[in-house]
């Protein structure tokens, strides 16, 4: 029987002219929005390949020099573009690509893609996520908003009940009707998207399973469009008020209720102002070690604490370059300063997260953009996590030259210059994003609440059919 | 076959029907005819299960329509008035749909057989219902009522709209099935109609059955006489 019911409901969605083109359409426009998202990933990627191999030979080229001068010398660390990010770009864009690295600061990303971009770029672009999250399920509510209304407006529900047909059955074969073509098209999309990220060579190793949870994200949000479709039609007198219902529906959970969670979650929680952040961290800096001032409280305590730990009675005594040492005493102190305004900085992220996910109850959009975007590893998560793991690195860096500095001079010899092989020894930067098992766990409440979603659009569905 | 007993509908307070009591025997053409309002589409949707009664019994085949809904709709058949389809599925697709909602299987040369029987010419077939006139379509309906060797037949005005050709070849129709044994309650409009197929007639007004006779017992113009009378 359900055989029955969904054969006919792809027959008559598939002979529908207007559904067919614009099916096509959207099939067009996704192939063109992964051409040209893959175009500029490439250029990208052969940016970032050539910035990375042509910064790392900048810094090995450096002469004989004061490790401490390298430090300041800095170099950068670059944030890597992952297969995925072909099909979600999320913040990427916004979060900058490279951080410099320098003794005594941490410095955020810059070279934002976005501000490369002219203002015509605040319309959007079409890119496959675009696709993905608005476009089709328009397409969803165009092939569904009329499955109910149509049989009740042609009397075909009254002939159709007059067979004794259980009316849940033929709620579950239109949701399959509308379903199958949607989740053929999903497959076609990820299909394409997949077989071209595997031969792209520059592009990285492509996550097969993280290709596939994303799909079924999507194909999860589509299911839920798809019963919110057919409840409206089955709630609604007309297939105009059907399509009314759901466009509004689809305007308040895809663009209203996201833009708010926005606001909401700056008003709740906002950032501290670039001028208030810094201005925190340099009160905290002067209250404690600076690595270049010998004369301050802190050098002077650190000073009697490292003579009296070595049982000695001046500096020059000490087995080791005392500047060099301080350096890196100034360099933990700073690094522990920075490490706590950052970390208050991810309170606030945190807590805006949070409000997102309280709104996730409002909209299946929320939680499927966070998804994808965690896996596609261009979400804000990915980038602190960028971030933490080039500062750790930078202090790694600083660690490595200040200690050559202690080890390999003494006390004032700031004329010490380190051999240049010294640059090559220290290892390049590389980033590794979260693991595909992490990005699932970090993401657990997304996950509850897109399967909250998808039980409760069932239920509804179900429900609903009491009403025909 | 079809019978009520003391079949009452109220809707919010109004009663649409008031304890109607009628019987229709395999091989029965009972036409109902009233004004708009009467209560014959209530009688119809009564027998369909679509509503339920406030009172009374609607029984198809011995069994009560509210306890059995599913295996009383296995006996009948049902045409409303406007009988639409599924416009983008053939005449031959409709009706596998349709039967096949029923239980049934057929194959396709024997789904033709009964869109022939029903009249439907051959080359419409498998052409698709958006191109079919409103007597093509009740003709489908017809076919559906073949191949379901439905015992009762409920129509809702089928005639209404059609031309006279096509009601006279739909009325032929409902003669084959009545010679078959099924029995039919029509509601129509259509007093020449009804006194030319029926077997019987049954004046609805308000709600009440006013009257019923056998069409062999009135002539046309009795018949005319005493509807209007009915409906002043």
């Amino acid at each position: 029987m359900l055989r029955l019911l969904t054969k006919k409901e792809l027959q008559e969605i598939l002979r529908s002219g207007q559904l067919r083109i614009a099916g096509m359409i959207v099939m067009v426009l996704t192939i063109i929005a992964i051409l040209v998202s893959a175009s500029y990933y490439q250029s990208i990627q052969q940016q970032h390949e050539e910035a990375s191999h042509n910064e790392r030979n900048v810094w090995e080229s450096q002469d004989d020099k004061n490790p401490h001068s390298a430090a300041h010398y800095g170099t950068y660390a670059f944030k890597p573009k992952y297969p995925l990010s072909l099909i979600d770009q999320g913040v990427d864009k916004f979060v900058g690509i490279s951080i410099f690295l320098e003794a005594h600061k941490r410095n955020e990303a810059q070279y934002m893609a976005a501000a490369d971009q002219t203002g015509l770029a605040r319309f959007g672009e079409l890119t496959p996520d675009f696709i993905l999250l608005f476009i089709i399920p328009l397409l969803i509510i165009l092939m569904g908003h009329d499955s109910f209304t149509r049989e009740k407006e042609t009397g075909t529900l009254k002939l159709m009940k007059s067979q004794g047909v259980s009316l849940r059955l033929v709620a579950f074969a239109k949701w399959l009707g509308v379903f199958i073509p949607i989740t053929v098209l999903t497959l076609c999309v990820f299909l394409v998207a997949g077989v071209l990220l595997g031969t792209l060579g520059n592009f990285g190793e492509l996550s097969w399973s993280g290709l596939l949870i994303m799909m079924l994200v999507y194909v999860g949000y589509y299911a839920i469009f798809t019963c919110i479709s057919l409840i409206a039609s089955s709630l609604s007198k007309t297939s105009g008020i059907a399509l009314v219902s759901l466009l509004a529906f689809w305007i308040i959970s895809c663009l209203a209720i996201p833009k708010a969670a926005t606001n909401i979650a700056e008003l709740e929680h906002p950032y501290p102002t670039k001028q208030a952040f810094d201005e925190a961290i340099a009160l905290d800096k002067s209250q404690g070690l600076d690595g270049h001032d010998p004369w301050s409280k802190a050098a002077k305590r650190l000073e009697e604490e490292t003579l009296k730990a070595y049982k000695v009675s001046s500096l020059e005594e000490l087995p080791f370059n005392y500047d060099g040492y301080r350096m890196q005493k100034g360099e933990e102190h700073e690094a522990e300063i920075y490490f706590k305004h950052y970390h208050k900085l991810k309170d606030v992220h945190n807590a805006q997260t949070g409000i997102y996910r309280k709104l996730t109850s409002l909209s299946p959009y929320l939680p499927v953009r966070f998804l994808s975007m965690s896996l596609a590893h261009t979400d804000y998560g990915t980038h602190w996590h960028f971030s933490d793991a080039a500062e750790n690195y930078r202090i790694e860096l600083q660690k490595n030259l200040n200690n050559n500095f202690a080890d390999n001079s003494t006390y004032g010899n700031w004329a010490y210059k380190a051999d240049k092989s010294l640059w090559a020894d220290i290892p390049e930067f590389s980033y590794s994003p979260p693991e595909l098992q992490d990005v699932v766990k970090q993401n657990s409440l997304n996950f509850a609440a897109l399967s909250g979603w998808l039980i409760i659009a069932f239920a509804g569905l179900f429900l609903s059919t009491k009403r025909l | 076959m079809l019978h009520t007993e003391n079949l009452t509908k109220e809707y919010d307070g109004q009663r649409a029907l008031d304890k109607l009591n009628l019987s229709v025997e395999s091989g029965d053409i009972y036409c109902l005819l009233g004004a708009n309002g009467a209560g014959k589409s209530t009688t119809i949707n009564l027998f369909l299960n679509f509503i339920q009664p406030t009172e009374g019994k609607a029984i198809i085949d011995l069994m009560d329509v509210s306890k059995e809904p599913l295996k009383t709709k296995e006996v009948i058949a049902y045409i409303p008035e406007n009988l639409n389809l599924y416009g983008e599925l053939t005449g031959l697709e409709n009706l596998e749909y349709f039967v096949g909602l029923s239980g049934k299987k057929y194959t396709n040369e024997h789904l033709s057989d009964y869109l022939k029987e029903a009249g439907l010419q051959n080359s419409a077939h498998r052409q698709r219902v958006k191109g079919y006139s409103k007597g093509m379509r009740q003709k489908v309906g017809i076919a559906i009522a073949l191949a379901k060797r439905a015992k009762a037949l409920l129509l809702d005005e089928p005639t209404s709209g059609l031309d006279p050709k096509a009601s006279n070849e739909f009325s032929e129709l409902l003669v084959k099935l009545s010679n078959q044994g099924v029995a039919t309650l029509m509601a129509t409009h259509d007093l020449f109609r009804a006194k030319e197929t029926g077997t019987h007639i049954g004046i609805m007004k308000s709600g009440v059955l006013v009257e019923q006779f056998g069409t062999e017992d009135i002539n046309h113009s009795d018949l005319e006489k005493l509807y209007l009378a009915h409906m002043n």
